[in-house]
């Protein structure tokens, strides 16, 4: 169980490690905010043809943008301006860290409960049952083995 | 009508009542009358509550402005399909819809399935619990049939946004799942309370299960494709509040769907089982209360109401009933059985449900964070598709793994030998096919693992497939027969695995949103713009007024390279009453590389007019793959010659 416990650290670090991006792919900075029409989606989402709210913060992101501001900068002056409810995603900073690592915590707490489990299991002796008396003919019995052996299920 | 339903729903909600008393006090008292008459009961419900569901669809269709429901939802230039359609599209509709749909899967179940003598009284119990629930809400809190002071002229007519043949389908569909799960959770409860817990109530219920999760997962799929035709910004899943309050529910479902498996096996799991649909049913209820209850803003809402508190408590009591029960009948609840190896296919449901379980509390926790962040630093924050992409992208490519990895395991313990069988032809598939994307230029490192990762998977199954044909071809089948064959002697399985390949197509669907691109484009008349192999030419917009709407639709001419392959035609609408909410209808044209999705995003006063140009990859992967996900489903739902009459024969056996 090594190797998929590796790969599903590797995958779990690609995507923290991964720029925030929307499912309608790169819109910038668009998608790393939320609108503040009270839509609850990001400003690159946000449902309405014509919103006031939307339109205002894209503004003030270009304007930044356009003064060369760093999209750090441009992060602190809204968050400034808006407070943290403009953030798509919470800071990972104290209290935040549950929402982002509790998820991983349980899901390895959940792991490491059924490998040991699983293992105190698999260890334990079992009584050994006789087998029943089959009534297969040596020729049924060679046949089935064969087939076993062909199809695992 | 008004005042027939009103008596209807009032009548509902006292027979509700009756249905949940009778069968308990007939138990305990012994007197089998009284819990007979609670079966009555059920038929008696689902009367009365079809009676004022035909009253409010009469309303709805004689435009009876009087009534405050009709005037809110509906038009005199609404059509027919749409003025059906408003049945569910408010509130106090679809509290009634929902009520009709749980009181007619009661009477199924009475009908259906009262070979279960023992439990049944339980299952209406629970069943006529959850419909007292609904027709008190619908008695005391909002009625359907409620009057106005004085008739308007017109009523306000349905959201524009809800004017999609996506609204029609997604809706009921996603109530069905929801209340399907109801009778699963019923059964459980039910076994609980008789101490039958062996997998009677499982096998029950396993298509009741399966019943729900496929209508659950197509109202996700029809929310998901309402999304990216109607809501205009070239994305399906924006993890609103909603939309994650119906994905736990279908994860926590599918979760259970993999684990009884191991407890009809192995008999084990059964503890795990009863939490898991415990947990599916009030997950269930939970994303009604959040369109409900105005505690986190969504694109869902409906109005603010007193109902939010009522649904808390529905759904604390439920909770609290189920694991009292559970937690009284723990020492019935020891599983004959253990496992064999680490290295099986029951160890890999495990961990399949682990993940499966992982994402829902994921999304749960990410739902509520605002409010937790707000009780406990007293700050406001939001959590939206930047968090959600990063914590469950990992997830979500973990259970792709792990359903790649399942078909090579046997069952109880799989041998380092046929493991190693089992797994050389998909791996090097696998790398085969990693390389290849490598090579072709696939740089980003999430798309690239999600790519290997469906290759693996759809190689394991298809590997599993394969072998079954072989061997039923050195029988003297031919291949194509023996494929088919193989599939009608156990379409549980196979049924599951054409299931994974659909979820596979999903998943490459979307990774493709991970490349997509997105430029805006402000064209006099005859100018052209070109973004990647298109070049779209600007030939002037129309304005013409419909039946409902002032449309303003713009044409476009695409070409690529000199071909000329589409003419599209984005419009910007004005309802007539919704005039302050333009509406955006996007042009999308389809292929099996990608979309081309083009939004008109305004119109100048220079006769300009301004476009959103977006490419998505991929994303007919998606909606074939919802297709696949179906049929395989309907077969695994398809009964197998001779099993109802197994099941039934075992359960008349055993019973008492």
């Amino acid at each position: 169980m090594r190797i998929p416990a590796l790969l599903v650290l590797a995958i779990v670090y690609l995507g923290l490690t991964a720029a925030p991006h929307a499912h309608a792919g790169d819109r910038g900075l668009a998608s790393a905010f939320m609108c503040q029409c009270g839509c609850g989606l990001t400003l690159a989402s946000c449902t309405h043809a014509s919103c006031g709210p939307r339109d205002q913060v894209l503004g003030e992101i270009a304007a930044m943008e356009r003064q060369g501001r760093s999209p750090e900068q441009i992060t602190a002056a809204l968050v400034a301006t808006y407070g943290e409810v403009i953030l798509g995603a919470p800071t990972r900073r104290g209290f935040n860290l549950l929402a982002w690592w509790g998820p991983y915590g349980a899901i390895a707490a959940g792991a490491a409960l059924i490998l040991g489990l699983g293992l105190s299991w698999v260890r334990r002796p079992r009584p050994v049952v006789p087998a029943a008396e089959s009534d297969l003919s040596p020729e049924q019995r060679n046949r089935l083995e064969r087939e076993l052996r062909a199809f695992q299920d | 009508m008004g005042e027939i339903g009103n008596l209807a729903i009032g009548m509902a909600f006292i027979v509700s009542l009756y249905g949940l008393a009778a069968p308990l006090l007939g138990k305990a008292l012994g007197r089998q009358q009284l819990v007979r008459s609670g079966s009555a009961a059920v038929y008696a419900n689902f009367l009365l509550v079809t009676i004022a569901s035909a009253a409010l669809l009469q309303a709805l269709l004689a435009r009876d402005f009087g009534n405050a429901y009709v005037a809110s939802y509906t038009s005199k230039d609404l059509g027919f399909w749409y003025t059906l359609s408003a049945f569910w599209a408010g509130q106090a509709g679809s509290l009634l819809f929902w009520a009709w749909l749980l009181t007619g899967f009661a009477v199924l179940v009475v009908w259906r399935q009262s070979v279960y003598q023992e439990l049944m009284p339980y299952v209406n119990a629970t069943l006529m619990g959850t419909a007292a629930f609904f027709t008190m809400l619908l008695t005391f809190v909002t009625s359907p049939f409620a009057r106005v002071p004085f008739t308007p002229a017109d009523g306000s007519g349905l959201n524009p946004l809800l004017q999609n043949p996506g609204m029609f389908f997604h809706p009921p569909t996603q109530y069905l799942g929801y209340v399907g799960f109801t009778i699963p959770f019923a059964f459980a409860i039910a076994a609980m309370a008789t101490r039958r817990l062996d997998d009677e109530w499982i096998r029950a219920t396993r298509r009741w299960t399966l019943m729900a999760w496929f209508f659950l997962t197509w109202g996700i799929i029809f929310g998901m494709q309402w999304a990216y035709v109607e809501l205009g910004w070239g994305g399906y899943w924006a993890w609103d509040p909603v939309e994650n309050a119906s994905l736990m529910p279908w994860l926590t479902a599918t979760a259970f769907l993999h684990s009884v498996m191991i407890q009809e096996k192995r008999d084990m799991l059964k503890v795990w089982n009863l939490v898991l649909i415990i947990f599916t049913f009030a997950l269930s209820i939970f994303g009604t209360f959040l369109t409900r209850s105005g505690v986190l803003s969504s694109v869902h809402s409906f109005a603010l109401s007193s109902m939010g508190p009522l649904f808390f408590g529905f759904i604390l009591l439920s909770l609290i009933v189920s694991f009292v029960l559970l937690f009284v009948r723990l020492p019935s609840l020891r599983s004959a059985a253990e496992l064999d190896s680490l290295v099986s296919r029951e160890s890999s449901f495990l961990f399949n449900n682990l993940v499966l379980v992982g994402a829902a509390f994921s999304v749960f926790l990410g739902t509520v964070f605002p409010l937790l962040s707000e009780a406990v630093r007293g700050v406001k924050i939001s959590v939206g598709p930047p968090f959600f992409n990063q914590v469950n992208v990992p997830i979500g490519l973990a259970l792709l793994l792990l359903m790649g990895l399942c078909p090579l395991l046997a069952w109880r313990k799989a041998s380092s030998r046929s493991l190693s069988r089992n797994v050389l032809l998909p791996a090097g598939i696998t790398l085969i096919g990693a390389a290849l994307m490598a090579a072709l230029g696939l740089t980003s490192p999430i798309a690239l693992v999600a790519f290997t990762l469906s290759i693996f998977t759809a190689a394991s199954i298809l590997q599993d497939f394969h072998r079954g044909a072989m061997v039923r071809r050195s029988h003297g089948e031919t291949y194509p027969l023996a494929f088919a064959h193989l599939i009608a002697r156990n379409h549980r399985r196979y049924g599951g695995y054409l299931v994974h390949i659909g979820v596979i197509l999903l998943f490459a669907g979307m990774a493709g949103s991970a490349f997509s691109s997105e430029r805006e484009a402000v064209l006099k008349k005859g100018q052209s713009t070109a973004m990647k192999q298109y070049t779209l030419r600007y030939e002037g917009a129309n304005q013409y007024p419909t039946k409902s709407a002032q449309v303003t639709a713009a044409t476009l001419t695409v070409f690529n390279g000199g071909d000329r392959i589409a003419v599209l035609n984005p419009q910007r609408n004005f309802h007539n009453t919704h005039r302050e909410q333009p509406m955006t209808e996007v042009a999308i044209r389809s292929t099996w590389k990608e979309d081309l999705y083009i939004i008109l995003a305004g119109l100048g006063q220079d006769g300009t007019a301004n476009f959103r140009i977006i490419i998505n990859p991929l994303m007919m992967w998606m909606w074939v793959g919802s297709v696949v996900l179906s049929l395989g489903t309907v077969i695994a739902f398809w009964p197998e010659r001779g099993e109802a009459l197994r099941n039934r024969s075992r359960y008349l056996v055993e019973a008492p």
